[in-house]
């Protein structure tokens, strides 16, 4: 607002001494010339013409009331009712009392009083009172959206901060709107429907809050912020809404979507409750039909910790707060467990959030693609990992490490991995890769593809979460895999449920009727354990044996190996 | 020559008058010079005649602003008085009141 009050002394403004007396004309125009340009008519007729032919230009008019031809008030009246005039203020110039009450009902927006004050009153009564008016210009001009009349977004925000000084304890709702798919009306109906869309909806909300304290702005294309004393009526509102556009358009695909921050804590700011409500408004963003949403807390907490995560990666990466931690895998096959490989789970000791679930960032940047930066980090570790034991040991530990969808779209994922193992002196076959069995049925020719080139490369290929894809048999036939990896949700159960467990008979007789090995992950107890070795699974990984530990721990896995050999 | 001395013994308010023109006495001076060929009163005085006591009060009322605003303190008593006995319509005889108003204005023209 402050912007407002700064006015361009530099314009020399322009004003119009309306008086049929000559003396005061020229008495006027002798206080008020050196500062501004003045110019003179002798009764209201005449004024009337220099107004309209400066409409644009003229700052102030200063008018007498009794004159010939036209009087004040009469001019007045024409001024008050012509929206393009009405605009310039008026100082009408008067020795009576009861005119000034008069000419201030009819829109004068002050008076001086005859015989005239001192030059200097004058003056800065003149100069303030255009001050004023063109602080309203401005505001009139930019406080509401030109298509919907609706407030503009800024204004919005300040007339809600008023609202809450004045009735603190109205409980009120922050309610977003958005047209669904809004942009493809313009495209496919042209720009005229689109503004009968916008023009009506707006409609709609005015008639909402009208003879409330409720507010409204368009936002920005087509989302509309609204301001209403609380309800819950938020149904019957959208479907009214959604009933009024469709008869205003005359075609019923159209729909809108409401996001709904309920009874507004007023301690938070303006702009963060609406962005609350927003939230709401985007979990909905994809429907087809009018719906509403009120907004859950948790969900957006949710959220601002799932950008936190995002937004950190890059320096958590550089600050080697990711952690590459090893859990074992035991070939079960013979009278004791024999440690076979081992696979490489990452962990985040974030500094001040503490250690962050995976479960909270893995699937979070799998569907961003973040995951790629992560993998490459854990294949390069494990790698290092690898050599370093091989060296302390004389015994090559293979690490199977997760190769994600995104990971199988990159151009040069073989030759990159190719130059990690060699790079650390180590052979393709040392290094096992882990891919999700739903990455083949998303892109089955591509995966197949880039699987046979890494396998002809060497490298081992788990096909990992086994069951909980939806592979064909005819597919699995066609699969290039070294093992199948049973989705643990099938093992968790697998003593109690006996759908699970043939589940698992008809995983592993897949298994053997492909001629690979099957490992089995989390497996947490020996009855688990025992009944797997009774199905004639190959590999187990799991709690039973051990969580994923840190290298220095895992050493012991290791060294009972050697011992035993 | 109308001066401001002269002004000041005819019973103007000067001062007052010279600081609505920014104490720029050649032009409160011209100003003054100006309102000698003013015709309001006669004006005045024909609408008292035909007792149109409308144009009567437009023709006081003018000249009441006028006069204040060059502070002429003679002149501007008996018009100010004409213009409220006027506004309210008062049928009454103004001859005195006429007459004291036009004596003032001759004096005011003689100044020059």
């Amino acid at each position: 607002m402050q912007e407002l009050s700064r006015h361009n002394q530099n314009i020399r403004r322009k004003i119009l001494v309306v008086d049929d007396e000559l003396v005061n004309r020229r008495l006027l125009g002798f206080i008020l010339g050196r500062d501004y340009d003045v110019i003179y008519a002798e009764n209201g007729i005449e004024a009337l013409d220099l107004i309209r032919n400066n409409e644009r230009t003229l700052s102030l008019i200063m008018l007498d009331l009794l004159m010939p031809e036209m009087n004040g008030y009469e001019l007045l009246e024409i001024i008050r009712n012509d929206a393009n005039l009405k605009r310039i203020p008026v100082i009408v110039l008067t020795s009576e009392k009861s005119a000034e009450v008069k000419s201030l009902q009819l829109g004068a927006a002050d008076f001086i009083p005859k015989p005239y004050d001192m030059p200097e009153v004058i003056l800065a009564r003149v100069q303030r009172l255009i001050e004023l008016a063109e602080d309203n210009i401005i505001i009139h001009e930019t406080e509401t959206d030109d298509l919907t009349e609706l407030y503009s977004k800024v204004f919005f925000f300040q007339y809600v901060k008023r609202h809450d000084r004045y009735y603190p304890d109205e409980q009120m709702d922050a309610v977003v709107l958005n047209v669904n798919r809004f942009h493809l009306i313009n495209e496919l109906y042209g720009r005229d429907t689109g503004d009968l869309v916008l023009r009506t909806l707006a409609d709609c909300i005015r008639g909402l809050i009208s003879d409330t304290n409720g507010l409204a702005c368009r936002c920005e294309s087509d989302s509309f912020y609204v301001y209403k004393p609380h309800s819950e009526d938020y149904d019957h509102i959208i479907k009214t809404f959604t009933d009024k556009l469709i008869e205003a358009i005359g075609f019923t695909n159209i729909s809108i979507r409401c996001g709904i921050y309920s009874g507004v804590d007023i301690s938070m700011n303006v702009e963060e409750r609406f962005d609350t409500a927003l939230v709401a408004c985007s979990n909905l963003r994809g429907t087809y039909t009018s719906s509403f949403a009120y907004y859950d807390t948790d969900l957006h907490e949710k959220e601002l910790f799932s950008e936190r995560l995002v937004t950190e990666m890059d320096e958590a990466l550089s600050q080697k707060q990711f952690k590459v931690f090893y859990q074992p895998k035991f070939d079960i096959r013979g009278d004791k467990p024999v440690l076979t490989s081992a696979e490489a789970l990452i962990r985040w000791f974030h500094p001040e959030l503490g250690m962050v679930s995976p479960g909270a960032f893995i699937p979070l940047f799998e569907s961003n693609g973040l995951i790629q930066k992560l993998d490459q980090y854990v294949w390069k570790e494990a790698a290092v990992q690898i050599k370093a034991w091989k060296d302390k040991f004389g015994l090559v530990i293979p690490v199977s490490v997760n190769v994600s969808r995104v990971d199988i779209c990159y151009p040069q994922l073989s030759e990159m991995l190719l130059d990690i193992v060699h790079s650390n002196g180590l052979e393709p076959n040392d290094y096992l890769l882990e891919i999700t069995e739903s990455a083949y049925t998303d892109n089955s020719s591509q995966i197949i593809d880039t699987v046979n080139k890494l396998r002809d490369l060497g490298f081992k290929v788990e096909m990992d979460d086994f069951g909980c894809g939806y592979s064909s048999l005819n597919m699995l036939a066609a699969l290039p895999i070294d093992a199948l990896k049973l989705d643990m949700r099938f093992i968790r159960n697998i003593c109690e449920n006996e759908k699970d467990r043939r589940m698992v008979k008809l995983m592993l007789d897949i298994a053997e009727f492909l001629g690979v090995p099957v490992i089995a992950e989390g497996v947490e107890s020996k009855e688990q354990l025992d009944l797997l070795k009774q199905m004639k699974c190959d590999i187990i990984q799991g709690y039973y044996f051990s969580k994923p530990v840190a290298p220095d721990e895992f050493e012991k896995f290791i060294v009972d190996k050697k011992n035993s050999l | 020559m109308l001066t401001l001395d002269k002004l000041r013994e005819y019973g103007a308010d000067v001062d007052d008058g010279l600081a609505r023109c920014m104490n720029m006495e050649g032009f409160y001076l011209d100003l003054i010079k100006s309102i000698m060929t003013d015709t309001k009163l006669d004006e005045l005085e024909a609408a008292l005649a035909t007792n149109d006591l409308d144009a009567a009060f437009e023709a006081a009322h003018a000249m009441k602003g006028m006069y204040a605003n060059l502070s002429l303190t003679p002149i501007l008593d008996p018009i100010l008085e004409m213009t409220e006995l006027l506004r309210s319509r008062t049928d009454t005889d103004y001859s005195e009141l006429l007459n004291e108003a036009k004596k003032q204005f001759s004096l005011l023209t003689e100044l020059a």
